[in-house]
């Protein structure tokens, strides 16, 4: 962590063969980035040039990154950001097993075959009683041992968010309960619990409001220079993040998907209050190198 | 309260309109007075949404935070999502069927139900008076004639109606579309277009895994179809091949040849098996008297024969929205059918608009020696 105390990850987007600016540019850079061997390497290289973590979709890919790093003894103080669901892995899977039910058959005999007594119990009595919050319960035990076997004890959990879609979801539907339950859970379990959004100012109002202490959780947001995917507007987010008690922010997006050149990128986020850290995305080990040690320079 | 005398419940827009039209009501303070009362209840749209898939719990997110609207009702068919509903939703009614809806006084209904339910619960809403604004997931229905028979039943009970053919409400479509009104590229004289997606890409065909029964050029291509008619009108299909790559039933790639009625000559591909395509992308290409546009779901570019090229990305064009789930597009779409139902408009696309690109939906089909 730097003098300031923010962390700079590495995002796994480019892993995953994402691209927001668009579709294209992911299909033009090749399946490079999303081989893992490949991946691991950048994650080494952004390391060793200033970055101090890796922010992360669990899914198969990011499990096989995490493995070489451990095999390869790179994951020592690796501080892990693990985003979960990874809802594209699990709609793609919903539509190629035959809808929601053949996910489920496959969920659970994942869930059974990995062993954790724990995870299974609880997901048992979810079931029975159909209560929610024992079948969350149960995904977020699942998902966190499978981040932790493959990371390895070297590694630190900080935190586990909520992906995107699912906290803008509850966020829309107002199930304050799911955000409750969530941050409460994750903090027995020694974890900061986080929320991954893409509705930063409601987000906080809304956290406020259900009286969930904002300073207990981080938040992985858009922040960039043009305003993109800020929503609703560039000054709202800012103003919200004004308002934060502490830095408990993780800027995404911050080269609005490429669309910025990384200083002018970094130049608008070390201007920003309550920022805890950023999150940038690398496909080459030139982007990775240099990528890292100038935000090193701007934002520590 | 009734609605055209056909026992719906007149929309709060429509009675503001008649307040305002009485002669007796002369008085501005008067009629400021009976607007201001009604205006409480334009406030809030009571409505219900049908069906809890991937598509209804988006359109159920985006609802709930638009000021105007409450979220009265859920109508789902498996009792195991209706058990946790009841469970999630403590404000919301749970129903099994439309019937349940009846009674609830709704100003409108979403219906997010599998394609091959549009047909009934449809033809069920207006049949059951629900409401008189309905909006319907793409594609309409399952054929034109089904569609047909939903514009005759809207056309009849009134009220807004609309199809979620969502890319209209895109940044990149939307200015593609300002552009080739202005003729900046010139006359259209040929395009093509494509949507692709990567969902059964790399899929063993031995496998377990099958796509849906309902062909490729339905689910995805209806987009690419309706986009085509918005920037250049109806057109006819002179040829089609459809492909099936998981057993004879199934419809996973289809390519056709069309021409519109100002003689534009246009070309299709559709397919769910290609590889980079991680989310579901539509495209086009267009030749004009005085240069190229490419556009598609990112990024809308102009190559003009003077030699002036220009592009586009979502960032240009003031993508933002006061929600985002999904994409901004789907929250355009809902703000759209809000706002027309709330001011008793119009709104595009609506079931006469969307039942063109199932009539063109068929005649693929059939030129391609599927059906009929």
């Amino acid at each position: 962590m730097g003098s300031q105390g923010r962390v700079l990850l590495v995002g796994d987007n480019p892993f995953h063969g994402i691209s927001h600016l668009s579709q294209e540019r992911s299909r033009v850079r090749g399946n490079t980035p999303t081989n893992p061997e490949y991946a691991a390497r950048l994650i080494g290289l952004s390391v060793e040039n200033g970055a101090d973590g890796f922010m992360f979709s669990v899914s198969g890919t990011t499990l096989s990154i995490l493995d070489i790093l451990r095999k390869n003894g790179d994951n020592d103080g690796l501080r892990l950001y693990a985003i979960v669901p990874y809802a594209y892995e699990y709609v793609r899977l919903a539509s190629a097993l035959g809808g929601v039910p053949g996910l489920a058959k496959k969920l659970v005999r994942e869930i059974v075959f990995s062993g954790n007594f724990g995870a299974v119990a609880s997901g048992l009595n979810g079931v029975m009683r159909s209560d929610l919050a024992s079948l969350v319960k149960t995904y977020l035990l699942y998902e966190i041992s499978r981040v932790r076997h493959s990371a390895g004890g070297k590694a630190e959990l900080e935190s586990v968010l909520l992906h995107q879609l699912i906290t803008d979801l509850c966020l829309g539907l107002g199930l304050d309960w799911v955000f409750k339950f969530y941050t409460e859970f994750l903090l027995k379990k020694g974890i900061t619990p986080g929320f991954n959004t893409g509705n930063f100012a409601l987000l906080v109002k809304k956290l406020k409001e259900w009286d969930i202490n904002v300073e207990d959780v981080v938040i992985a947001a858009p922040f960039n220079k043009v305003g993109f995917q800020m929503v609703p507007s560039k000054e709202e987010c800012e103003k919200a993040l004004t308002s934060l008690p502490k830095p408990n922010v993780l800027a995404i997006s911050i080269l609005a998907a490429g669309y910025l050149k990384p200083e002018e990128a970094a130049d608008y986020i070390a201007g920003l209050p309550n920022i805890k850290g950023v999150a940038v995305g690398v496909s080459k080990e030139k982007h990775a190198r240099e990528t890292f040690k100038l935000l090193r320079e701007k934002l520590l | 309260m009734c609605q055209g005398g056909r026992g719906f419940r007149r929309q709060p827009a429509e009675l503001l309109r008649l307040v305002k039209a009485q002669p007796w009501l002369q008085f501005d303070y008067i009629q400021k007075l009976f607007c201001d009362v009604l205006k409480l209840g334009v406030n809030k749209l009571k409505v219900a949404v049908i069906g809890f898939g991937k598509m209804g719990v988006l359109h159920d997110g985006i609802l709930n935070v638009l000021p105007k609207v409450r979220l009265v009702a859920v109508c789902e068919k498996s009792g195991l999502i209706r058990r946790f509903m009841k469970k999630l939703f403590k404000d919301v009614f749970v129903v099994d069927d439309v019937s349940g809806l009846s009674d609830l006084g709704l100003d409108a209904v979403y219906v997010t139900t599998p394609i091959s339910c549009h047909f009934a619960v449809v033809k069920s809403i207006y049949n059951r008076r629900v409401a008189s604004n309905v909006f319907v997931e793409k594609p309409l229905a399952s054929n034109y004639g089904e569609a047909r028979e939903l514009c005759d039943l809207a056309l009849k009970f009134g009220g807004v109606n609309m199809v979620g053919y969502m890319r209209r409400f895109s940044v990149t479509f939307k200015k593609a579309k300002e552009l080739l009104n202005q003729g900046v590229i010139g006359e259209p004289i040929s395009f093509s277009a494509y949507t692709y997606s990567s969902d059964f890409f790399g899929v063993d065909k031995n496998s377990k895994a099958h796509t849906p029964k309902i062909s490729v050029l339905r689910d995805l291509g209806c987009h690419a179809i309706d986009l085509a008619l918005w920037f250049f009108g109806d057109f006819k299909v002179k040829n089609a091949k459809v492909d099936s790559l998981f057993g004879e039933d199934s419809e996973d790639s289809v390519f056709f040849e069309v021409e519109t009625e100002g003689g534009v000559g246009g070309k299709f591909n559709v397919s769910w098996c290609v590889d980079g395509y991680r989310m579901p992308e539509v495209g086009f290409t267009v030749e004009g008297s005085k240069g190229f546009m490419r556009v598609n779901d990112d990024v809308l570019e102009l190559s003009l024969n003077c030699g002036e090229k220009l592009r586009w990305f979502r960032h240009d064009l003031k993508d933002g929205v006061g929600f985002w789930l999904g994409a901004p597009e789907y929250y355009r779409e809902d703000e759209c059918f809000v706002e027309a139902v709330l001011r008793g408009g119009s709104v595009e696309p609506c079931f006469e608009t969307a039942a063109k690109v199932d009539r063109l939906i068929d005649e693929v089909l059939v030129k391609a020696g599927r059906v009929g």
